[in-house]
């Protein structure tokens, strides 16, 4: 491997988080404030697929234009979804039975409202960027990832703003940091769990808009990304934007280097060794595993604690 | 009040005595005048859009028999209908297994036919010797399925180890006829599965057999159902291999090809196994596909009048043309099924097994126009290599007594 390949791998891993965290945002935000484990996400992300895939059909929308106007069409649903079901779910501090329940078989009706709507062909988007590279020397950069990167930077980078300089991101992180002293001092924490709920599904469905141009789906899409975005906001901190952004960069880089570096491995007599490409599923898992054991609180936890030290 | 509830009670007992004996009255005459055979597919999941040309082909065979009358069942003294009994696994394993082993045995089906996909055949193998029942794969045809000394199955596809060996034959003859050079190297990237093994073993026994033809550089596995293959190909392109062999199933296909042509990836030859002319992929990438190879086990560009048939009457059943190979061996699975049913002449699983395995489908529509099983179980006819060309059309390229066109190699 040549200096130029590590940097084209370097480059395919930061494009890869950035799909990564704009599919794993949307869940953080509902885990952070109401606690809940989003199953439904996957079907939210699928939603947010075919929705991109209609504009484009039907109105010849852009898909980039369809995941940006995929956001307030799912912040409303995910509001309806949270008036219709999520709001009798018991209040509580820690994820609960009942919750992993209703959204596990909320997603399941959406997996079947999707084969009644749209059968089991695998749809796709095909524009004319999306078999297209900007190249520089040996290096490829394609149009289509970097456009995804593109929106998932400035959907971060809003969620960030929404967070801090917002009445409403005040809300959230006041009830993510202590739900109780929040509503103590009047934080109306049916209405800003409303909102939270519908935030994310609004960034889930843009999410899936934005996995359409790069993947062909069926109704059965999202699992693997449900994994991912599991595994990304573990490692990152179960409530924080930022560290979503870290977790799945590390999660990236992570999966494109191990099967492309020879490392030395125990049973290989410490000689270097590649890792083999369908090993490559199993990085998310191990890491997963061990950041449960090492760091529960994740990076941002991590990271908070040696602010707090100093 | 209490005799008129306890006569409500007796009378909601005699409703019930009746329906039971109405529907078992049903079942009876049903028992005798229908022969039951399971269908267990994917429709949803994974491997839904083959699976629903799977059953769409045995639908379209049933109801050919069906309409001429059924099978003549000797022991019946008549013809008996067929009743097709289906259940979705939803292109899971798990779930595959136990819909063969409920069709099996509570709804007691003379056969089955299904397992579309080496992971669902292999997790329903187990099945039809436990309850000696006949079943049918015409969509596995992993070695590993067929080595286990089962007795009652069957597999209407010829072996992968076959297909990535008519592969590298293929190649060899375009190194013979000069278009491809002597020596090049290959790039063998194939799902995490025993279909992946049995092809890398095809491609890599034929090289043994015709040493300096190839070499293999790279022999990677991925996992099936993968979102990103960019690592994975960075490793194809520092492998510096002029042919690139893949084996992946369809929705693996479209993934990785689309990311091949972005990471700006050229070889001389592309191929994904069994997939390529899929019109799911050619919808997903356009002229991304052309020129790609496929190692088929049936296609429509066949010279037969039974294949023109076929597809003429697929098309008035469904109202489209068939989508690649996947709804012929699944009609043809249910036409031998029903020529060895009306050989033993009566609805005994173990007889009806018996005939199977010496069953011969004269004018089938598979390459060599006989289908029959061999010792394992499984068939073993000849494969075709078919090839994208532009304007959606595909050519037979090999062999060369079937051949509508001739290769294009290398790519341009």
């Amino acid at each position: 491997m040549t200096a130029v390949d590590y940097l084209s791998l370097l480059i395919s891993a930061l494009l890869l988080a950035g799909i990564y965290a704009a599919m794993a945002v949307g869940m953080t935000v509902i885990y952070g404030v109401m606690k809940i484990v989003n199953l439904a996400h996957a079907g939210f992300l699928m939603l947010g697929a075919y929705f991109a895939f209609e504009m484009y059909d039907r109105f010849h929308f852009d898909p980039i234009l369809g995941a940006v106007a995929a956001l307030p069409v799912f912040f409303v649903f995910g509001m309806g979804v949270h008036w219709l079901l999520v709001r009798w779910l018991p209040k509580s501090d820690t994820p609960t039975l009942a919750s992993l329940l209703l959204m596990f078989g909320l997603w399941q009706v959406l997996q079947n409202i999707g084969y009644l709507k749209w059968g089991n062909t695998a749809y796709s988007i095909f524009t004319p960027r999306s078999l297209s590279s900007i190249h520089i020397g040996e290096i490829s950069l394609p149009k289509d990832k970097l456009v995804v990167f593109a929106a998932a930077v400035v959907s971060l980078v809003l969620l960030q703003l929404i967070f801090h300089r917002s009445w409403f991101g005040r809300s959230m992180r006041s009830l993510i940091q202590n739900p109780y002293a929040a509503q103590i001092v009047g934080v109306d924490d049916e209405r800003t769990s409303r909102l939270s709920f519908g935030l994310g599904t609004a960034f889930a469905g843009f999410a899936g808009a934005l996995l359409a141009m790069l993947y062909p789906f069926t109704p059965d899409f999202g699992p693997p990304f449900l994994l991912r975005s599991f595994v990304i906001i573990v490692l990152g901190g179960l409530e924080s934007i930022s560290g979503v952004a870290l977790g799945a960069l590390i999660l990236a880089v992570l999966e494109t280097f191990s099967i492309n570096v020879p490392l030395p491995w125990y049973w290989h007599g410490w000689n270097s060794y590649y890792l083999p490409a369908s090993y490559q599923p199993a990085v998310s898992f191990v890491l997963l595993v061990v950041v449960l054991l090492v760091l529960p609180k994740g990076i941002a936890g991590l990271l908070e604690k040696k602010w707090r030290v100093t | 009040m209490k005799s008129s509830s306890q006569m409500r009670a007796r009378l909601c007992g005699i409703v019930v005595l009746i329906l039971l004996a109405a529907s078992l009255g049903t079942l009876a005459v049903q028992a005798q005048d229908t022969i039951t055979v399971g269908v267990v597919m994917p429709t949803t999941g994974r491997e839904a859009k083959p699976g629903q040309y799977q059953k769409e082909g045995i639908e379209l065979a049933i109801k050919q028999i069906n309409d001429a009358g059924g099978i003549m069942v000797k022991d019946k003294g008549k013809k008996l209908l067929i009743k097709e009994v289906f259940y979705d696994d939803g292109s899971d394993s798990a779930k595959s297994a136990s819909l063969a082993e409920r069709v099996m045995s509570s709804d007691n089906a003379t056969a089955v036919i299904g397992g579309y996909s080496t992971a669902l055949g292999e997790a329903e193998s187990v099945m039809p010797d436990r309850y000696q029942t006949p079943w049918i794969t015409a969509g596995a045809a992993a070695t590993s399925i067929f080595s286990k000394g089962y007795k009652y199955t069957f597999g209407a596809l010829s072996p992968i180890v076959l297909l990535g060996d008519t592969t590298a034959e293929f190649l060899g003859s375009l190194v013979d006829q000069g278009k491809l050079k002597k020596g090049l190297k290959i790039a063998l990237v194939v799902e995490n599965t025993d279909h992946g093994v049995d092809y890398v073993n095809g491609i890599q026994g034929w090289i043994s057999k015709h040493p300096g033809y190839f070499t293999v550089v790279l022999n990677e596995k991925f996992d099936l159902g993968g979102t990103d293959f960019s690592g994975l190909l960075q490793k194809v392109k520092t492998s510096r291999a002029d042919i690139f062999l893949s084996d992946a199933h369809l929705q693996d296909y479209i993934t990785m090809q689309r990311q091949y042509l972005q990471a700006g990836l050229h070889h001389q030859v592309i191929s994904y196994g069994a997939r390529g002319p899929e019109s799911d992929a050619r919808k997903a990438l356009g002229q991304g596909t052309d020129y790609i190879l496929a190692a088929l086990w049936w296609s429509d560009k066949l010279p037969y009048p039974q294949a023109t048939k076929f597809v003429s009457d697929y098309k008035g059943f469904t109202g489209r043309a068939p989508d690649s190979w996947y709804a012929a061996t699944a009609y043809d699975a249910m036409r031998i099924l029903a020529q060895a049913i009306q050989a033993a002449g009566t609805l005994n699983k173990s007889k009806i097994r018996d005939e199977l395995a010496k069953a011969q489908l004269k004018g089938s529509l598979l390459p060599g126009q006989v289908l029959k099983f061999g010792p394992n179980g499984q068939a073993g006819y000849p494969f075709l290599v078919t090839q994208n060309k532009p304007g959606d059309k595909v050519d037979i390229v090999y062999p060369k007594d079937a051949a509508t066109g001739a290769p294009v190699a290398p790519m341009p």
